[in-house]
């Protein structure tokens, strides 16, 4: 049976927010479409997937005015059980949503729920798992898989339900690049070929839109666009809400038609339409030397966990003072576990780590904490405060700062990550993006001299993550060490100076990033994605690119100087 | 460490989740109505045995050693205080004051005691080694609606059984027992009022938890462990801050708990909201009374083997005490004694 979706005159309002986070949604969504939804954190495309599997208004308090109808289902009259038979639903981040101790139970929870049979439960558990590449995983549990190992387990157990439609909301957002391929790839071959209706939510549009055909763009509630892919990218940006695939904007500063979404695309179209000139001149960035005293030394480094697991192998690392480094890796590298050896919170089984001259074995987390400061994946882990006053003091009283100095301190913090306005918030009223630079602000109140910051950008929108990186750029400026653990390689081009790439415990490369840029071997070994920049300069290297380039900016000027002539110019 | 389940192939680990709960239950019972301590030591070593078969010795041993000081000292209590008349006295644990005499039968009821208590830990301990908790959650929920004849029949007669041989002294003792003078007659209304009782009792207690509950134990179960892992990130993340989460002030310690406490109480409240929402959408209220399960549950041979084990032990413990042979071991001892 097919289901369209139609939303008539939808609006909804949370019941403890003030403004509503949709308003007047008119929208149809026919049978076996895939449908990307995109906008900025907080346009009310969240809201508009609950609306569909029912958890708007059945579980979120709030008043929904208009009709939802799948199929001929009312959202309002059917239960929130009963739509989950025809809509599947896929949340951002994975293990919130794996509730069982098994993989295949995990599989089987849909199908159990809706009183299939024992031995049909085994055959969809097999078809499932089979689906999402995942047989052999049936006895593992859930939360000690990777992060793309725990989506695929999502997806396979949406998929055992058998339903009409996928409603996936950011799949993409917590896993690292071979991650997302994976769950890309899988979600539209279901969809593909099994003709199901699939609605994606995502930011990382170079990797999404290939796969979908039609695009709808939401900003404060409202759909403002909702077309086909290539009448998307013609209409262009939108300032702050939408912003297109660099590799679509440079074919556009140099008149390229068509609309590529890849490097060799844009270089194949490039070549069709011009003779392309080598470029005059290239452009030099002035990268911080970062030289100063060793902060940080590790020597032959391993750490083997209680379970057994070897987590690091023999590592070798100097961090000097004012270096601003790019900690690279897939899921499972040995990332965290490095750093929670910078600040103490596990001892090397092997090998020593001193920062700025303490020996972290000898010296408690606390003490080190005065000069290392440590901002975690997740936000809520760290605040202990109900508001953003107390949530920054909390740190100064644990150091024993003298309390004349708190307000100075805190105002100079909360002014660096622009969020001085929010200096009398609650803290649970701020949204993900507020809430870790809140984080990063009470961290900033102990003026360390290192930042440790892991994943900052997890679940963010592009503005988001800008904003974060340029806050981090600033206080590195400002002579603070930084080591950000990042999935974004084309951020950290654009902001590290060097690059530390863990495999398996092991450290595969440390050295300038451009070097790392340079290697496609090692990126790929890695599971590290090339920015689609790095890869167009890298094809473009012939006639004089840069192979390094990281910048849309540095690229539009080498197009067109590659074009000039041809336009006239 | 935690007594949690780990992964085996051992025989207990082969064992159907309801008859190692059975263990527990019976070895329960056991353990109330056998009173010898050569018995008791004798299953506690099978169950031993079978333990060490089952998990690493040393994750057996470390959390039984803990124990063995709480048993003993239970058994002191026994030794110390259990000085009937006409006991046989060894010596006195205070001499020089007379106070506190110990006596054979002291020692040989503290051995028992020793073992009854440790034989019904150590069950708990292999029913929890071996057992995945979801299926001792599933255990006890109700879920197939139609239990066959047979299945019905057999655990009636093996409950009415149990009720038979315990009810026996009340039947023959008394030389009217419901009216009744006739042995036979009263031995036959007995085992008919048996089977009645364990009828009821199989529909009252068969029925398990209804499938919410079992679900919500089965989900509880399975979150235990990323809890585990989230209070760890939130105690570490304020060791990060420069917070010293073990200060060696007891008021600075209870401080300490309480900032812990407020992420880890977020914490908890943003993921039992995450299981809602990740369960409605998997159509959690479908139709609750209709669920299936995809684990099932079948007596193996080998099941069947440790149920007839438990119930000829129970059965014949009923029949020592009736007997007046509650503890063979004594009796030999003391015979063994000068008088």
């Amino acid at each position: 049976m097919e289901y369209d979706i139609k939303f008539d005159r939808v609006s909804f309002h949370y019941a403890d927010s003030e403004s509503p986070a949709l308003k007047d949604i008119n929208l149809e969504i026919k049978p076996g479409e895939i449908v990307l939804i995109t906008g900025p954190a907080g346009s009310g495309k969240t809201t508009l997937c609950s609306c569909i599997n029912g958890l708007i208004p059945h579980y979120h308090e709030g008043l929904l005015e208009g009709t939802v109808t799948i199929g001929e289902y009312d959202t309002k009259k059917v239960r929130v059980g009963g739509l989950a038979s025809i809509v599947g639903m896929v949340f951002q981040d994975p293990e919130s949503q794996l509730v069982t101790n098994s993989v295949a139970d995990e599989v089987a929870f849909g199908p159990e729920n809706f009183g299939v049979p024992r031995e049909k439960i085994n055959k969809r558990v097999h078809k499932a798992l089979e689906a999402t590449r995942m047989t052999g995983y049936e006895d593992r549990e859930p939360h000690t898989l990777s992060g793309g190992e725990q989506q695929a387990c999502v997806i396979a157990a949406t998929y055992s339900m058998h339903p009409e439609i996928y409603v996936l909301d950011e799949p993409l957002a917590n896993l690292d690049p071979q991650g997302r391929a994976k769950v890309l790839e899988l979600v539209t071959d279901i969809a593909r070929d099994f003709g199901k209706t699939m609605i994606i939510v995502e930011h990382a549009l170079e990797e999404i839109l290939p796969y979908v055909q039609r695009v709808i763009v939401m900003d404060k509630g409202r759909i403002i666009r909702d077309d086909t892919v290539e009448k998307i990218l013609k209409a262009g940006d939108v300032k702050k809400v939408f912003k297109r695939p660099d590799v679509t904007r440079l074919a556009q500063s140099i008149d390229i038609p068509g609309f590529p979404l890849h490097p060799e695309d844009l270089v194949t179209k490039m070549q069709k339409k011009y003779d392309l000139n080598r470029i005059r001149d290239t452009i030099m960035h002035e990268r911080g030397n970062g030289k100063g005293d060793v902060v940080i030394e590790m020597e032959n480094v391993s750490h083997r966990y209680e379970a057994g697991v070897n987590a690091l192998h023999d590592v070798n690392l100097t961090i000097h003072e004012g270096e601003f480094i790019a900690l690279l890796g897939r899921n499972g590298s040995g990332k965290t576990t490095l750093v929670s050896h910078i600040i103490g919170l596990l001892k090397p089984t092997q090998g020593k780590v001193t920062v700025v001259g303490y020996d972290t074995v000898d010296t408690p987390t606390h003490m080190l904490a005065r000069h290392v400061g440590f901002c975690f994946q997740n936000p809520n882990h760290q605040i202990v405060s109900f508001t953003v006053q107390d949530e920054m003091k909390f740190g100064l009283k644990a150091h024993e700062i003298d309390e004349s100095e708190y307000q100075q301190r805190i105002d100079k913090a909360l002014k660096i990550v622009n969020m001085e306005e929010y200096a009398d918030a609650e803290v649970f009223d701020l949204g993900k993006g507020q809430k870790q630079r809140i984080a990063l602000a009470s961290v900033l109140t102990l003026e360390p001299e290192m930042l440790v910051i892991d994943e900052p950008t997890t679940g963010q929108d592009p503005e988001m993550t800008d904003e974060i990186f340029e806050i981090i750029k600033r206080l590195n400026k400002n002579g603070t060490t930084v080591l950000v653990i990042t999935h974004k390689v084309d951020y950290a081009a654009m902001y590290a100076q060097r690059a530390i790439v863990l495999n398996q415990g092991y450290l595969k490369f440390d050295g300038p990033i451009d070097e790392l840029l340079l290697d496609e071997e090692l990126m790929q070994a890695n599971s590290l994605e090339l920015p689609h920049i790095t890869r167009l300069a890298k094809q473009l290297s012939t006639y004089g690119v840069p192979a390094n380039t990281v910048y849309y900016d540095d690229m539009e000027i080498y197009l067109k100087q590659m074009v000039e002539v041809q336009r006239g110019n | 460490m935690a007594i949690e389940y780990r992964k085996g192939n051992s025989f207990l680990h082969n064992l159907d989740a309801r008859t190692k709960l059975m263990i527990f239950v019976g070895g329960t019972v056991i353990a109330m109505i056998i009173l010898d301590p050569l018995l008791m030591g004798i299953l506690f070593l099978a169950l031993y045995i079978l333990g060490r078969n089952a998990i690493e010795k040393d994750v057996l041993n470390n959390n039984l050693k803990v124990l063995v000081m709480i048993f003993l000292t239970f058994s002191l209590f026994q030794v110390v205080w259990f000085t009937p008349q006409d006991s046989y006295f060894l010596f006195y644990l205070i001499p020089w004051k007379n106070w506190i005499p110990v006596t054979v039968q002291g020692l040989i009821r503290g051995a028992a005691v020793f073992f009854r208590f440790f034989s019904v830990v150590l069950a708990v301990h292999l029913m929890l080694y071996t057992t995945p908790p979801v299926e001792l959650a599933l255990t006890i929920t109700e879920r197939d609606k139609h239990r066959t004849f047979l299945a019905t029949a057999a655990v009636v007669l093996v409950l009415g059984s149990i009720f038979f041989v315990s009810a026996l002294p009340t039947a023959t003792e008394n030389n009217v027992f419901l009216g009744i003078e006739q042995t036979a007659l009263k031995l036959a209304v007995l085992a008919f009022l048996c089977l009645i009782f364990a009828w009821i009792a199989l529909k009252v207690l068969g029925r398990g938890l209804p499938a919410e509950m079992g679900v919500a134990l089965m989900l509880g179960f399975a979150t235990v462990g990323i809890m585990a892992k989230q209070t760890e990130q939130i105690t570490n993340a304020q060791k990060a801050r420069g917070y010293d989460v073990q200060p060696k002030n007891l008021i600075a310690r209870v401080k300490v708990l309480t900032a812990l406490l407020i992420p880890i109480f977020l914490a908890t409240m943003q993921r039992s909201q995450d299981i809602s929402i990740a369960i409605l959408s998997r159509g959690f209220d479908y139709n609750i009374s209709e669920r299936t399960y995809r684990r099932e549950f079948t007596f193996h041979r080998q099941d069947y083997l440790v149920l007839a084990v438990l119930l000829v032990v129970i059965i014949g413990g009923l029949l020592m005490s009736r007997l007046g042979v509650n503890s063979p071991t004594e009796t030999f001892i003391l015979n063994l004694l000068p008088k």
